[in-house]
């Protein structure tokens, strides 16, 4: 039979458990603007009615506790799509400060290659003349000072990109030892039944941000996430971390090596280390050997074209360029070789006034080079791989910001705070809470009514 | 769908329309849709190659200017030595012997030998200090005046002293007009040398009489009364220079026979200069033949007179038809000027659009991605004050 005390107890839970979905509110509040804060809601449950009661009413409510809202799988697919964009973002950086050097300009290799033949043809109409002369010897240093310039921007850029990899390794090891600390204590609440709330936002988090290093595959066990690089290298297990290093290889770059001494350099993908060795690697190195073999090849064909002739006092002509034997290195080293003008080899027969071998050396522009093609094609190639690669890397970082975009709206429909949801559940848990307040004030009437019965008051 | 927040789609917003904003200010202040390579790619290597055209073109053209000029004055030269070789032809009617004294005679002869210094000197016409009818040598003038001899600067030579191999000796005959070259090989004597002049009388190359002999202070002498130019670049011999008589009317060639070629076109050259030796000397020999009128004159003879005039008239037609393929040049060039001309505008076209703006739709764009920003930033301003908070009643 109900009885007035027993309503008491339950306005009493009734307020206990809207206090502390108030609080839960209130906590959700404060965190709307915290990065990976998941909302919590309060899980109140009913009090069943006491087992031998005569009348059957239900015994009130009371609060479990709350439950974080969470999207594991929106949020592995967000761990994805920040190691693409990182990726992408790190190339594009690199690439956009290269980019400059392949656009037309009044000293890039296309227009100084053009001024050269300009000069070589100008030279022709009076190839006695020592202003043509040296006019051509001018045009061919700008020409090889470009390719200098070219070759030094292309390997400042790949040096430079040894800070971000020795950075990127220090922060994953950073972030590995903060998952490995967090992994016993959330797993600790989980095991005791409890929501890993708070410390598990933040294990989520610092997922996050090691995705934005390098791509990492997560596999879920009882001790908490097994995190590994791509390739399966390990760097988180249970509670205990396993720390990367670098080191200087015999190329002079920085390289990755995994706790065992292992170099996974090669094996490194996505992420802004992945995509700053890719770009140092890969991308960086394949334009260069680009630019060296037309170096080299040029320099060696317009070389060939000199010795066809004979300079101004009737010398069969040396080499107009130096330039290393190998193809590696000749962007960077290459230079005019010639000091006096007179050397150049304009005449065919050893007179002094022919122009017959200038048509050799103005036939290198038209012709094709060992790489199948002419100086212009190959240099008009360099031009759109440079062109290319950035555009790409600008098209992979947008698109992935777009998804990263839809992914985070998603994740945050699920798992984010919503200030005017929370007015709302302010608004209610304060009614009810008025309510079972009202209760206690009615019980306490009753009670009144009750302590003052036969007394005069009550007559 | 729950919505959370706009915050980030706001930003995203404002973001893309910013971007767009800056991109259509770029295009209209730089005029050109392409300002890097990753703006496109494609259209950025095609302009490589483009501009290298552009600028193969624009040589082209100031040589079609450069070369035009040297051959409309090689042009004139000719025609000027045309006029002077009928003057002499007229000088030549008032001169058989049978008509005049021979005091006007001599005063005849005189204004000859004034045409032929006339000719010499439009055959040593220079276009900006290159001398147009000295073949590749250029850098001097190609008839020079005859000598009766040369002599070597080194003494003490015999027969067997040794020629420094590769040297270059040429004697250029003011009569044949004709330049012998003798090039020494490994091995080669003074002697050797002797010889081959010898056989290059005997070849016709130069007149007869011509000889190359060591004197008795052991010099080497090359001699011929009708003139010659000597030179060598060995230096067993050292210089050789002019000492016998120096000849009054009598010139040598000492230019070359090559024709340098200036591209004026992808596929096109054109021949800038026609070597003195072709046109003047070779063949019917203009400068020789004013040389036999003047000495026709001088001597009285009138068959000499007339052979040497009927001489001058082959040279006067021989010299036009040289001017034919000279003017066919000349002409060319005009039409390679003006499709040059047609060219570069092409490749402009070309030029603009691969990577140019169209200045209307660039202002277009300017102006549309400055409604979507104003559209997106009030929207902004509209939504993301919007919160249930503000409709509650305090308290």
């Amino acid at each position: 039979m109900a009885s007035i005390s027993s309503s008491l107890s339950t306005a009493l839970q009734s307020l206990m458990a809207d206090t502390g979905a108030l609080q839960i509110t209130n906590n959700n509040i404060a965190n709307a603007n915290t990065p990976g804060y998941s909302r919590e809601v309060p899980e109140f449950q009913e009090v069943p009615p006491a087992p031998n009661a005569t009348l059957s009413i239900g015994g009130g409510v009371v609060l479990e506790g709350f439950q974080s809202v969470r999207d594991e799988l929106v949020n592995s697919q967000i761990q994805q799509e920040t190691a693409s964009q990182s990726a992408a973002n790190a190339q594009l950086s690199s690439l956009q400060q290269i980019q400059p050097t392949f656009t037309t300009s009044t000293e890039d290799i296309g227009t100084e290659m053009s001024a050269l033949f300009s000069s070589i043809s100008t030279l022709s109409t009076s190839p006695t003349s020592s202003a043509d002369r040296q006019a051509v010897l001018t045009a061919g240093s700008n020409l090889a000072d470009a390719f200098n310039t070219a070759s030094n921007v292309l390997s400042a850029q790949q040096a430079a990109l040894n800070q971000p990899v020795t950075g990127d390794v220090s922060q994953i090891n950073q972030l590995s030892q903060q998952i490995a600390a967090l992994n016993p204590q959330v797993t600790t609440l989980t095991q005791t039944g409890q929501d890993g709330g708070s410390l598990e936002d933040q294990r989520d988090e610092l997922l996050q941000n090691l995705s934005a290093l390098t791509t990492v595959s997560i596999t879920q066990t009882a001790e908490g996430p097994t995190v590994t690089t791509g390739n399966g290298t390990p760097l988180v297990v249970g509670n205990e971390s396993f720390a990367l290093s670098t080191t200087t290889g015999s190329d002079g770059m920085q390289h990755v090596l995994d706790s065992q001494g292992n170099d996974i350099t090669a094996s490194l993908t996505g992420g802004d280390l992945g995509g700053s060795i890719q770009t140092r690697d890969r991308t960086i190195p394949g334009l260069s050997n680009q630019l060296d073999t037309l170096a080299n090849q040029f320099a060696t064909a317009f070389n060939a074209a000199q010795a066809k002739g004979y300079d101004q006092n009737g010398a069969a002509g040396t080499n107009f360029f130096t330039v290393p034997a190998t193809v590696s290195g000749s962007a960077a080293a290459i230079s005019v070789a010639l000091t006096d003008p007179a050397k150049i080899a304009a005449s065919s027969d050893g007179v002094p006034g022919s122009n017959g071998n200038l048509a050799n050396l103005s036939a290198v522009q038209t012709a094709t080079l060992p790489s199948g093609a002419t100086p212009a094609a190959a240099y008009s190639d360099l031009v759109y791989q440079v062109g290319s690669i950035t555009e790409n890397a600008n098209a992979e970082s947008n698109a992935t910001a777009a998804s990263l975009l839809q992914l985070n709206n998603q994740l945050n429909s699920v798992s984010g705070v919503s200030v005017d949801e929370e007015a709302a559940n302010l608004i209610t848990y304060q009614t009810a809470y008025q309510a079972a307040a009202r209760v206690v004030t009615t019980v306490q009437a009753l009670f009144a009514v009750t302590l003052a019965m036969g007394t005069a008051a009550a007559e | 769908m729950r919505v959370t927040s706009m915050v980030p789609d706001v930003e995203y917003a404002v973001q893309q329309s910013q971007q767009n904003l800056s991109t259509a200010l770029q295009q209209l202040s730089t005029g050109l849709r392409v300002n890097q390579p990753s703006d496109n790619p494609v259209a950025s290597a095609s302009m490589v190659i483009s501009l290298a055209q552009s600028a193969n073109v624009d040589q082209y053209t100031t040589n079609v200017t450069t070369v035009s000029g040297q051959l409309q004055t090689s042009d004139n030269a000719i025609a000027a030595v045309i006029t002077s070789l009928n003057s002499a032809i007229t000088l030549a009617t008032a001169a058989p012997s049978s008509t005049i004294t021979a005091a006007n005679r001599q005063a005849i002869a005189a204004q000859v030998a004034g045409v032929l210094q006339n000719v010499i000197s439009q055959a040593n016409s220079s276009y900006q200090g290159s001398f147009l009818f000295a073949g590749s040598a250029s850098s001097g003038a190609p008839f020079v005046a005859a000598s009766t001899a040369y002599t070597s600067q080194n003494g003490s030579l015999t027969a067997s002293s040794p020629l420094e191999a590769g040297s270059v000796t040429t004697v250029s005959d003011a009569a044949t007009g004709q330049t012998f070259t003798y090039t020494a090989a490994a091995g080669d004597t003074v002697g050797d040398l002797e010889s081959a002049v010898s056989a290059a009388v005997t070849a016709g190359t130069l007149s007869s009489g011509t000889s190359a002999t060591i004197n008795s202070s052991g010099e080497l002498a090359i001699s011929s009364a009708t003139g010659l130019v000597a030179s060598s670049t060995d230096s067993t011999l050292g210089l050789v220079s002019a000492s016998g008589t120096a000849l009054t009317n009598a010139y040598a060639y000492v230019g070359n026979s090559t024709v340098n070629k200036v591209q004026v076109g992808d596929s096109t050259s054109v021949a800038t200069n026609i070597p003195g030796n072709q046109l003047f000397t070779s063949g019917t020999n203009v400068i020789g033949s004013l040389t036999t009128l003047i000495n026709a004159i001088q001597s009285g003879s009138d068959s000499g007179i007339a052979a040497a005039s009927n001489g001058i008239s082959t040279a006067i037609d021989y010299l036009s038809e040289q001017r034919i393929p000279l003017d066919s040049t000349i002409s060319r060039l005009s039409d390679q000027e003006s499709y040059l001309s047609q060219e570069t505008l092409t490749l402009t076209t070309q030029q603009t659009a691969l990577v140019g703006a169209d200045l209307a739709t660039a202002a277009t764009n300017l102006s549309q991605a400055e409604l979507a920003n104003s559209a997106v930033l009030a929207a902004a301003s509209k939504v993301l004050p919007q919160t249930l908070l503000n409709y509650l009643a305090p308290g």
